[in-house]
């Protein structure tokens, strides 16, 4: 991101300066300024051109102003209030310095200690989301409802809606800038659907010649590399596999991970998690009972076969120190390389350090706060990791479990898991945890997006420097 | 680097043709005492009649500027329509209505027409219900005509109101009917309307409320001719008469412009019990892919609900295709275009089925194929009483009761389709509008122009209308 704000010290040389007539008003800036929107952009372009005579852009002189102001000083005039973003990425369009304006519009890193909701976003129809995608990094979001995908970009703005041949889409990941790929409960199959045609451009069925149990297996998630999708398949026999497949051929490229289904330790993984660092997919299942919650953690190599690296289960493990509390959700933080679980029966929460994973890797995260101290039976639990900080959500309420910086440097706390390094903290008020239980949490670009169980539409939080101070008088 | 930018065109041609133009094409207009300049490129896109391309035919370039005495806001607004053909966030500050009376000055409302109300804008996935326009007087609307561009006239009991483009003003005209039927839009001010008791087709002048023309169908026993259904071809004007007597029906041809008789097709004379060939048709509506128009029409008799179903070529005077509907015949038919299907919904089972205009085969075997529960054929509940069904773009909307269904084909990859076992097409529905869109009283009429859906409901003496949101407005 060029993100460099260019020096706005007066310039002695006559010949730096640019004059520029934007709809009969006239500007006066300097090269570098132009040329600061990057060397593609049509005012860097223009900045070459040696002219007395002011360049005429038959353009809106206004737009163009706070274009300018950003150009010079990195950010977005207050003068911009009076058009819309859609208006302003419009326009940042037309003189190629798009990249400059998405930078400045948004918003700060996502911290969860200070984030707000800032919007709901409703689908037209079906408004009831089964499932959404957020993994393309810049703040956009692909949900699924009712069949339909609809699209909305980095400024959240609509840019449109497809309807799939399935009726209820409940895993979707974004493989490509412009492929989603889907996966029902009640149909069978991955589907990859193209946003710019809407059409579907083709299916992955999981099959085997030799066994006549693997028919009809429906896709429970999906998870992908940069040239590889990972899903993981379950058979109405319960035998479930995962299937890698390439992503330019839409091709299988091999079947790993296939189990019997007949115990919880080998059912279907509910999460599927690529870790760029080392290579491995890392699959998760939980279901809950009669006598409480249990599940696996696997880590499988799909290079090797599909050999499994690390393995733990719970109840019944030697691995968890904690008898009669399994998880009730896991997730991983791919960029800090840990794993977290929260616990089902105390609600706390336990880390384990992926690159040292032992026989009992768990250190269970502290709350000293007492205010704070969780009191309630196990309760549907949801956990997603983002920007190594781990979201939590409790039936209605949303938490964040955050690291505190202890020392400047850092060094002394490299090495050593902390059990009283991270904080809890409540990142919504209480009249928000009312509006419903908490059903899938996704971070994407500086967003938080959250949805909830029955409940229309998906809350996107924020982190914002504004204070936001209400005036009273 | 932006994204895009590898979809520019290299840079000489794009300064060319982006709007940076040399010295000589700039235009210098004063309005109301502010400056504006632009090229006589952008002033030409407002078409020849408009003022715009008045003032860059203007000569004198060098000399003062040419002055309008306007408002110099509106006008600023009216010149960033013409640059980037959409509307800019400030003219929310205005009335739409002051923008209307602006652009009339202008002679420019096409293009405020264009960026507003253009039928391409309708994105059938985005509608939201946005606005009721109340009906004074206690009469319920019975039929609705639009013009491709929005215009709705309304006919409710004896009155038509009509509504303009924008949806912001309306006049309302006495008529001779006591309740109107049939109603077709030729423009947006002549309407042909048409009664089930009443003879003769009458073309309403609706901006001087005055019968233009009567258009009556000689029959043999000179009885009166009541009007059935109204149709239009772009060359003809289409009408389904029936005898006073009820013994004989016919559908003649005019001509769209000078409403002179062409041709008449479909006579038929009643006698003895030929319950078939008494049917008149009562829904005309015009392929223009295949030329052919559809006369649909259907009688309650002692063994059920018949119809037929015939697709007429005009210059012949010849039956094309002929169904005739038995089982589970249609509540409401419609046809499309763009996806070259038949869609009817049964009034016994209440579901929809379709019929590919490209594969009409011989008409004994049951063409229909149902898209949703088969077995419904059979039931005798009559649970598609009422129901309507119109086609729009490449979506079908069928009302039941008080909601509407949309249904939208899947575009499935060709190749892929025998290994899920799918049919040839695949249409899947969706209910419209959000949790608090959906229910209300049955719905009795669905019409579409410009980018909006409008429908009326059973009991109610209003229109509702259903629009995608709309930049600027």
């Amino acid at each position: 991101m060029e993100n460099e704000i260019p020096s706005s010290s007066p310039s002695r040389h006559p010949t730096d300066r640019i004059k520029l007539n934007v709809g009969g008003k006239l500007f006066e800036t300097t090269i570098s300024t132009m040329q600061s929107g990057g060397p593609d952009s049509l005012l860097a372009a223009l900045s070459s051109r040696h002219t007395q005579d002011p360049v005429f852009i038959d353009r809106d002189p206004e737009i163009f102003s706070v274009l300018l102001s950003l150009l010079r000083s990195g950010r977005i005039p207050s003068t911009a209030q009076r058009f819309s973003k859609q208006e302003l990425a419009d326009e940042a369009l037309y003189y190629g310095i798009e990249s400059q304006l998405r930078f400045a519009m948004s918003p700060p890193p996502l911290s969860g200690i200070d984030a707000s909701l800032v919007t709901t976003i409703h689908p037209a129809s079906d408004g009831l989301p089964s499932t959404f995608t957020a993994a393309a990094g810049d703040g956009s979001i692909w949900i699924a409802h009712g069949g339909q995908i609809s699209a909305y970009d980095w400024n959240l703005s609509h840019t449109g809606t497809i309807r799939t041949h399935l009726d209820d889409i409940t895993s979707i990941r974004r493989i490509l800038p412009d492929v989603a790929t889907v996966g029902s409960n009640s149909a069978a199959g991955l589907h990859f659907y193209d946003f710019c045609s809407a059409s579907h451009l083709g299916s992955t069925h999981w099959t085997d010649s030799s066994d006549p149990r693997i028919y009809k297996a429906r896709v429970t998630s999906i998870a992908d590399s940069s040239n590889q999708v990972f899903a993981s398949f379950d058979c109405q026999h319960r035998e479930n596999c995962i299937l890698v497949i390439d992503k330019s051929t839409l091709q299988i490229v091999s079947e790993i991970a296939r189990q019997s289904g007949s115990s919880a330790k080998t059912m279907v993984p509910g999460k599927l998690t690529w870790l760029p660092d080392t290579g491995v997919i890392i699959g998760t299942a939980v279901t809950s009972g009669a006598f409480g919650y249990s599940g696996y953690i696997r880590i499988w190599d799909p290079r090797a076969n599909g050999a499994v690296i690390w393995e733990t289960s719970e109840p019944g493990s030697g691995r968890s120190s904690r008898f009669g509390d399994s998880f009730a959700d896991v997730d991983v933080d791919v960029e800090g390389s840990n794993l977290f679980k929260i616990c089902s029966k105390s609600g706390d929460l336990a880390m384990a350090d992926l690159r040292n994973l032992g026989d009992d890797p768990w250190v269970y995260l502290k709350d000293k706060n007492p205010m704070m101290r969780y009191t309630g039976g196990a309760v549907d639990s949801v956990i997603h990791c983002y920007r190594s900080q781990v979201f939590v959500g409790r039936e209605g309420a949303l938490e964040v479990w955050s690291r505190v910086i202890e020392k400047e440097n850092g060094i002394d706390t490299e090495n050593v898991i902390g059990e009283e390094l991270y904080r809890r903290n409540f990142v919504d008020k209480l009249e928000d945890s009312e509006r419903g239980i908490i059903k899938k949490i996704e971070g994407g670009g500086n967003r938080l997006f959250v949805s909830r169980e029955d409940v229309e539409g998906i809350e996107v939080w924020e982190s914002s420097h504004l204070s936001g101070a209400v005036s009273v008088v | 680097m932006p994204p895009f930018a590898s979809t520019m065109p290299p840079r000489n041609d794009l300064i060319r043709s982006q709007g940076i133009s040399p010295l000589s094409d700039i235009i210098t207009i004063d309005v109301g005492g502010q400056l504006f300049q632009t090229t006589k490129q952008t002033l030409a896109l407002a078409g020849p009649k408009s003022l715009f391309s008045q003032f860059s035919q203007s000569t004198h370039v060098s000399l003062a500027p040419l002055f309008i005495d306007r408002d110099p806001e509106l006008f600023s607004i009216l010149l960033s329509l013409l640059r980037t053909g959409n509307l800019p966030s400030k003219a929310k500050a205005f009335d739409l209505e002051d923008l209307i009376a602006e652009s009339k000055f202008y002679n420019v409302e096409p293009l405020l027409v264009n960026s507003l109300s253009n039928p391409s804008l309708f994105d059938a996935f985005n509608l939201e219900r946005s606005l009721t326009l109340p009906l004074n007087g206690r009469d319920f609307p019975s039929a609705m005509a639009t013009t491709s561009f929005g215009t709705l006239h309304v006919a409710h009991g004896s009155k038509i109101t009509s509504f303009d483009w924008a949806l912001r003003r309306k006049s309302t005209i006495l008529t001779q009917f006591t309740a109107i039927d049939s109603l077709l839009a030729i423009s947006p001010t002549l309407a042909a309307a048409g009664a089930t008791d009443f003879s003769g087709m009458q073309i309403l002048d609706l901006e001087k409320g005055s019968v233009k023309e009567t258009l009556c169908w000689e029959n043999v026993t000179r009885s009166s001719s009541t009007v059935q259904a109204i149709g239009s071809s772009p060359d003809f004007l289409l009408t389904s008469f029936e005898s006073g007597r009820r013994n004989s029906n016919s559908i003649m041809v005019y001509d769209l412009q000078t409403f002179s008789p062409v041709t008449e097709i479909a006579h038929c004379e009643i006698y003895g019990a030929d319950l078939d060939s008494a049917i008149p048709a009562t829904k005309l509506k015009w392929v223009e892919s295949h030329n052919v128009v559809m006369a649909s029409g259907s009688h309650s008799g002692p063994s059920g609900i018949l119809g037929n179903v015939k697709l007429w070529d005009i210059r012949s005077g010849n039956v094309i295709w002929e169904l005739k509907e038995r089982v589970d015949c249609f509540s409401d038919i419609t046809v499309s275009d763009s996806l070259s299907a038949i869609f009817k919904v049964g009034v016994n089972s209440g579901e929809v089925f379709y019929t590919d205009l490209r594969k009409l085969g011989d008409t004994d075997s049951n063409p229909w194929i149902c898209l949703g529960d088969k077995r419904k054929v059979l039931n005798v509940k009559k649970e598609g009483n009422g129901c309507k069904i119109e086609a729009h773009g490449n979506q079908v909307f069928c009302s039941k009761g008080g909601d509407v269904e949309l249904w939208s084909e899947v575009a499935m990859n060709s190749s892929k389709k025998s290994e899920d076992g799918l049919p040839d097409r695949v249409f899947r529905r969706n209910l419209m509008g959000r949790a608090k869109d959906i229910g209300g009283s049955r719905i009795t009429n669905l019409a579409f122009g410009g980018s909006k859906m409008f429908l009326t409901r059973k009991d109610q003496q209003s229109v509702e209308v259903w629009q995608s949101s709309i930049r600027g407005f």
